[in-house]
């Protein structure tokens, strides 16, 4: 098996741990130094801040889990080279709160460290993903429209 | 050793943007091409999926028409044999207010025979949608959902 087919299965061993509400287990496939950084409004979602460590990964993990009570993804489109691995995924989490489901698309890419995650970068339609979370439209805010 | 599809194509589309020459693009897009970029399409005409390569050659002279490309670097880069993922910083400038606009991009592309036959692109579109109006949004900060 090429170092390539491997690192794809490491990263859909740790996507099914968490969708699966492992978050230990996902986090067993992570460095003790693993960094992760996505692209999202923090103002806005402040939890979606940079964390460094396992142990800030997992405060944003359980913080998910406290929030969305089923995750599911696709990811139709998985890519690797070396210790790299990106994934474009179809990503669904129902709300705890309203059964509601948040679904959007995200490009996740780890850099892998003897055989384990060190690095995870994420980019997500951030605009969209703001108004589900919100469930509303955002565009009264951009006419100027202060929304609370 | 022959070149991957991904070098051709990015060249021959910084090619079209930047000097609006359509001719090396068109040829290395797939009749039955899928693409899609994704983000608020009210206010940025050019997102959206489009299917067939008159519908992405359309939304490249779109591009053309509204962003100059200053500069880009890769982040992160994998080649497959047929396809490629990129993580790219784009340093642009809307042509239309002479504004600069810093975007980080993630690319999924799939080629057959050379040509592009699928391509994904995901963007922090808040951050666009922002730097596109010059300011902040404004909304409730999400700290109990979310």
């Amino acid at each position: 098996m090429t170092v390539e087919s491997l690192n794809k299965q490491r990263v859909l061993h740790l996507l099914d741990a968490f969708a699966g509400g492992d978050v230990e287990a996902a986090l067993a496939c992570c460095t003790e130094d693993v960094d992760f950084l996505t692209h999202a409004p923090i103002d806005v979602l402040p939890h979606m801040v940079p964390r460094h460590g396992k142990a800030e990964l997992r405060e944003f993990w359980q913080t998910l889990w406290s929030r969305y009570s089923q995750v599911r993804y696709k990811a139709p489109r998985i890519v690797a080279e070396g210790e790299e691995v990106a994934t474009y995924m179809h990503t669904y989490f129902r709300k705890r709160s309203n059964d509601r489901i948040v679904q959007f698309d995200m490009a996740v890419f780890y850099t892998f460290r003897g055989g384990l995650v060190a690095e995870i970068r994420e980019i997500i339609d951030s605009y969209d993903l703001v108004q589900q979370v919100l469930e509303r439209e955002i565009g009264p805010s951009i006419i100027g429209v202060r929304v609370d | 050793m022959t070149e991957h599809s991904l070098w051709r194509f990015s060249r021959a589309l910084h090619r079209a943007i930047n000097d609006r020459h359509f001719r090396d693009i068109e040829a290395l897009i797939d009749e039955d091409v899928e693409w899609a970029l994704y983000g608020p399409i009210d206010m940025f005409p050019f997102l959206g999926a489009r299917q067939g390569k008159d519908a992405v050659l359309e939304v490249i002279r779109q591009l053309a028409d509204n962003f100059r490309v200053r500069r880009f670097d890769r982040e992160s880069i994998m080649l497959g044999v047929d396809s490629a993922a990129s993580m790219v910083r784009y340093s642009l400038t809307a042509l239309d207010s002479n504004k600069p606009i810093s975007l980080r991009v993630a690319q999924f592309a799939q080629f057959r025979a050379g040509k592009l036959v699928s391509m994904r692109v995901l963007i922090d579109t808040f951050d666009l949608v922002e730097q596109a109006l010059g300011r902040a949004i404004h909304l409730p900060k999400m700290t109990s959902v979310g």
